[in-house]
């Protein structure tokens, strides 16, 4: 299917296809989001519900060498979450299956 | 311009001690001495004072505004806790007096006003002076009046204990007396109560230095007493010179007199009246100059004092001790003075008006205190808290601050303390003692209280003005013009091409609020342009007033912008303007991302470039450029079909089957159907009026066009066969799918949708609720669960909801038909095990019941059915009970759940609620139900009933008696149907 099919014109329209829908938000700073996107605007402000929000806390040891860095994963839920847009890197739907 | 010099002061002082002098009456003098400072450094200057030229001060200095300090060069600002507080307004009335000598010539007519003012002793006299405008208040009455005035606006607790302290004035003095007079006997007493309790601690001022140190608050007080001791001995050494305060040690020195502090120009855009600076330029120009000549001055004149002040300091050093020893003596003969009264007067009275006369005097500890504080504070004007002058009620914070309120505790305190010592002492009999100690307690407890009222109403007024205070820094920092073209600007991104829908939910909601509230749902509440713009203006205010005005103005702001903008659009649409275009984006970026100036569009050349500039018109014409396309695409597709179907009635083979609609085409197929639908209902609130017949027809035409577009869109007229799930059951996957439906309900009519019903029934099993319900029998709470549970309910609530009347107003034969092809297509048990599909049982169940019912009862004839409908749907109803009869008790969520889990299902967590349509199913059945098949269903059921009844009667398991209510009202639900009750069960 062709994207003039879909009535797909701009980046923007791929992203309404996920209203309402569960989402996966990369973020700037090793943050994710999982969360249904109930609204975003054209700076990218998303609005999302039922968020769970995975923080990568990369910690480089003292004296090993580079690559051999531990990484934690912090979790947090929320019930809303506004998202500013200029935090966003990427909006997908989350992969399936 | 006398008050230029600064000189000046001493002229002040000459006056005043002229007017004490001249003015002292006997009775209400008797323990303020007279005054005679001043003569040393008296040069004479005020004889020859200059009356002329005044007229143009207030004017250039702007006495009738607050002051600002933004010339205060000299100062470093106290710590809020360390204003003193009476000093400033003592300051600010002196200022405003000074104003009044100047400028009056006839100094002696008003004398007796003047010297009433001087004389009055209590700072809130001077409050009105300080406050507003001066002038206005020339001609307030005798002090005691002023006091009695402003009282009550200072502090409200004062008003009310004030027949208190009138009585006691009459009780002791058996004459009229004035407020002011009892006032500042009542504040002799205390002064004398502390006096006396410091000198029972050895050494006074060893005590003083100690309190200074540990006690800030304590410091102003302290300064007053000292103020005292001087000036008592300045009574007797007449010829002692400049008037020395000991505040000069805290406060460093600049004597700048009263009024040029009080004059000093508000800096140029905190100007009264300045609403654009330019209006004042001139003038300012000129304070401008005439300040810094000022400052020169001043600076001159504090090198001066400080080497005065070093002088000064250890002259007085020596002088305190002897002042120290005067007035230990006057002390005592105070005290002595202060048992009788008390004695005379009662503990009650007395304490009472203790407490009022401390917080009128807020802070000054006797009567006589006060003028001199205001000359103390005249003194040091750098202790003028840097705000006061800008804000309007910082005259009143003066009295708030915590040392005040320190010092009127302290001096409760002490005042009981030295009641309990004099009543003692005085030897009563010990019951009345005793008797007034309880009189006393109690009243100590009501003082602490309304004293700790009284802070906590100050502390709370306090935060108030502080934060008006902290505000009014950025007071007149823009101009009107600065702030018109913000609100330009901000307008100017509000403004849309539809309004309505762009407040959409805003507007809605406050409709909403509206009607439940009965006010008339009015228009909706956007304001329109001519242009076809607008603004939309949000929920309704529920208070007229700023926010009306405001709104005005925006309207006419927004008038002009969208003129100007018209204006522009009009150059714009000549070809010339776009010289250069290329590459440039236009400047706003607030919409969206920034766009180019110059758009080619592809697609539709023939729109203007203009209108695609148009703040919304992006999304609408691409919506436009849509529609068109999924035209095109739906014809394709149905010619597709047409073909598809010639084919297969060709070779007779059955359907060609094709892959189902991905997840991501579901989710384009819905965006559109959104779109329609919200155009749809958009145009139902357009709806024109239908006498007007031409319009009216176009709107019905239009909408019955775009109500088959939606039909086609939503796929239910594609055969059953096409794939599975059927394209329909895709396109209500998505949440927001299943959400869509009752608005597409309400759109369509009953034809359509009872063959959107039936489709639904026939592919009952494709869907996400139904084949993945098992998935919810479990106790677990993951991300999937949750989400098929809210899946599940937004079926409920949506699909079911909308299915639920074209059910409620189906005939016979349809619910037949229905029932017939739900149990064709579908695996009955299985989808009885579902909650959408007991739900769904149920509602035909109940359908058909209802017009049986009808039937017996012989009302809506016309629906009978026909015996062969009867038949048939009685044959059906066999069918399904057969199908359903070995599996009656797993129909429950909860004996699902205990098998899985190996709990009892009475044990289950909310096994009630989840139970209850099941409850209401088996109901449902069981009215249809004949005998054999009722005595099956109880058989079946009977484990269940049973345990239900036990454990809802005895309570075991339930903690709550709504849970046990519950539980048994679903077993009832189940036994009336049969017949039966609960009760008739016998455990």
């Amino acid at each position: 299917m062709d994207s003039a099919s879909n009535g797909i014109q701009e980046p923007f329209d791929l992203i309404r296809l996920s209203l309402s829908e569960r989402v996966f938000v990369k973020l700037r700073g090793d943050r994710e989001l999982t969360g249904v996107l109930h609204a975003y605007d054209g700076h990218m402000n998303l609005i999302l519900s039922d968020v769970e929000e995975t923080i990568m806390i990369v910690d480089q040891v003292e004296g090993v060498s580079e690559g051999h860095t531990t990484v934690n994963i912090a979790k947090r839920k929320m019930e809303m979450l506004f998202v500013r847009g200029d935090g966003v890197i990427l909006v997908s739907p989350p992969s399936r299956g | 311009m006398s008050f230029f010099g600064f000189e000046q002061q001493t002229d002040l002082e000459n006056e005043k001690r002229k007017f004490l002098e001249g003015g002292l009456s006997g009775a209400s003098q008797d323990d303020v001495a007279v005054f005679t400072w001043g003569e040393d450094s008296y040069d004479g200057l005020g004889d020859a004072l200059q009356e002329g030229g005044d007229e143009l001060n207030d004017e250039t200095f702007g006495i009738s505004g607050p002051v600002g300090k933004d010339f205060d060069f000299s100062g470093t600002s106290l710590p809020e806790h360390e204003k003193p507080a009476p000093s400033e307004h003592a300051q600010a009335s002196q200022a405003s007096q000074q104003v009044q000598q100047s400028s009056q010539s006839a100094q002696r007519t008003h004398a007796s006003h003047l010297d009433a003012v001087w004389s009055n002793k209590s700072p809130f006299s001077v409050l009105p002076r300080s406050s507003g405008p001066f002038r206005t208040h020339d001609h307030l009455g005798d002090s005691a009046s002023k006091s009695s005035l402003l009282a009550p606006g200072t502090s409200q607790s004062t008003s009310a204990h004030k027949p208190a302290s009138l009585s006691l004035g009459a009780d002791l003095h058996q004459g009229v007396h004035t407020l002011e007079e009892i006032e500042r006997e009542m504040l002799a007493a205390a002064a004398a109560q502390h006096q006396q309790q410091l000198q029972q601690r050895q050494r006074e001022e060893e005590e003083q230095l100690r309190l200074q140190q540990a006690q800030q608050q304590l410091e102003q007080l302290q300064l007053q007493q000292q103020l005292l001791h001087q000036q008592q001995s300045q009574a007797q050494m007449p010829a002692h010179g400049l008037l020395q305060s000991p505040s000069r040690t805290h406060a460093p020195p600049r004597q700048v007199p009263g009024p040029q502090h009080a004059a000093a120009t508000p800096p140029p855009r905190m100007h009264p009246h300045s609403q654009s600076p330019r209006f004042h330029q001139q003038q300012q120009q000129h304070q401008i100059h005439l300040l810094q000549m000022q400052q020169q001055q001043q600076q001159r004149q504090l090198l001066e004092l400080q080497e005065q002040r070093e002088r000064q300091q250890q002259r007085q050093l020596l002088e305190l001790q002897e002042q120290l020893r005067l007035e230990e003596m006057e002390r005592q003969q105070q005290q002595h003075r202060l048992q009788q009264q008390q004695m005379n007067a009662g503990v009650n009275e007395l304490m009472q008006s203790h407490l009022i006369h401390q917080r009128l005097n807020s802070g000054g500890l006797s009567p006589a205190f006060d003028s001199r504080a205001r000359r103390v504070g005249r003194q040091s004007p750098l202790m003028t808290p840097p705000i006061q002058v800008d804000v309007p009620f910082a005259q009143n914070m003066q009295y708030l601050p915590q040392n005040i309120q320190m010092q009127q505790r302290l001096l409760a305190e002490m005042a009981q303390a030295e009641f309990l010592n004099t009543l003692q002492s005085a030897g009563l009999p010990e019951r009345e003692t005793r008797e007034s100690r309880e009189v006393q307690e109690i009243l100590r407890v009501e003082a602490m209280r309304k004293i700790m009222e009284a802070e906590r109403m100050e502390e709370k007024r306090k935060r108030r003005l502080d934060k008006i205070a902290h505000m009014s820094r950025y007071n007149d920092l823009m101009t009107q013009s600065d702030k018109d073209f913000i609100t330009r600007i901000q307008v100017s991104q509000l403004v849309t091409q539809d309004p309505y829908a762009d407040d959409f939910y805003a507007q809605v909601y406050g409709a909403i609020l509206r009607s439940r509230m009965g006010l008339p749902t009015s228009e909706d509440r956007v304001l329109k342009f001519g242009s076809g713009g607008g603004v939309g203006l949000g929920l309704g205010q529920k208070v007229p007033g700023r926010r009306q005005s405001a709104m005005q103005r925006m309207e006419a702001q927004v008038e002009r912008i969208v003129n100007n903008a018209r204006l522009r659009e009009k150059e714009k649409s000549s070809l010339n303007n776009l010289q250069g275009a290329l590459g440039r984006t236009a400047g706003r970026s607030y919409k969206a991302a920034p766009r180019q100036l110059l758009q080619v569009d592809s697609n539709n050349v023939s729109t203007s470039p203009a209108v695609s500039h148009a703040s919304a018109a992006h999304i609408s014409k691409s919506d436009a450029a849509r529609a068109q396309e999924e035209g095109e695409g739906a014809a394709r597709e149905a010619a597709k079909i047409g073909r598809e179907a010639l084919r297969n009635t060709a070779d007779s083979t059955g359907l060609v089957h094709r892959d189902p609609l991905t997840h991501r085409e579901a989710l384009v197929k819905l965006e559109q159907l959104y779109d329609l639908v919200l155009d749809l209902e958009q145009r139902r609130r357009d709806q024109p009026n239908p006498e007007d017949i031409e319009d009216f027809e176009q709107w019905t035409q239009e909408c019955s066009t775009l109500i088959d577009q939606l039909f086609d869109q939503l796929l239910v007229s594609v055969p059953l066969e096409i794939s599975t799930p059927h394209p329909f059951i895709s396109l209500i996957t998505p949440i927001k799918g299943k959400k869509l439906l009752p608005r597409v309900a309400r759109l369509l009519d009953n034809d359509r949708m009872q063959i959107l019903l039936t489709l639904l029934v026939a592919c009952f099993s494709q869907l996400d609720v139904v084949i993945q319900a098992p998935m919810l029998d479990t106790l677990e709470e993951t991300r999937e669960i949750k989400d098929l549970e809210s899946q599940t309910q937004a079926f409920l609530g949506s699909v079911v909801q909308s299915i639920l009347p074209v059910i409620a107003k189906a005939q016979m034969r349809l619910v037949t038909g229905l029932f017939g092809l739900l149990l064709d297509r579908n695996d009955i048990v299985a989808i009885a095990r579902t909650r959408p599909g007991i739900a769904l049982l149920t509602l035909f169940l109940s359908r058909a019941e209802v017009i049986l019912q009808n039937v017996a009862n012989g009302s809506e004839v016309d629906e009978a059915p026909t015996p062969d409908e009867l038949q048939s749907w009685n044959m059906l109803y066999n069918h399904l009970f057969e199908l359903l009869r070995p599996h009656l008790p797993l129909l429950f969520p909860s004996v699902r759940l205990s098998m899985l889990s190996g709990v009892n299902f009475t044990s289950i967590p909310n096994s009630d609620v989840i139970d209850q349509p099941v409850w209401q199913f088996f109901a449902s059945l069981a009215c249809s139900a004949n005998d054999t098949q009722q005595q099956v269903l109880v058989g079946g059921l009977r484990d269940v009933v049973l345990e239900n009844v036990t454990t809802a009667t005895k309570g075991m398991g339930l903690e709550s008696e709504e849970r046990r209510r519950l539980r048994l009202a679903n077993v009832n639900l189940f036994l009336h149907a049969l017949g039966l009750d609960s009760s008739q069960i016998v455990i």
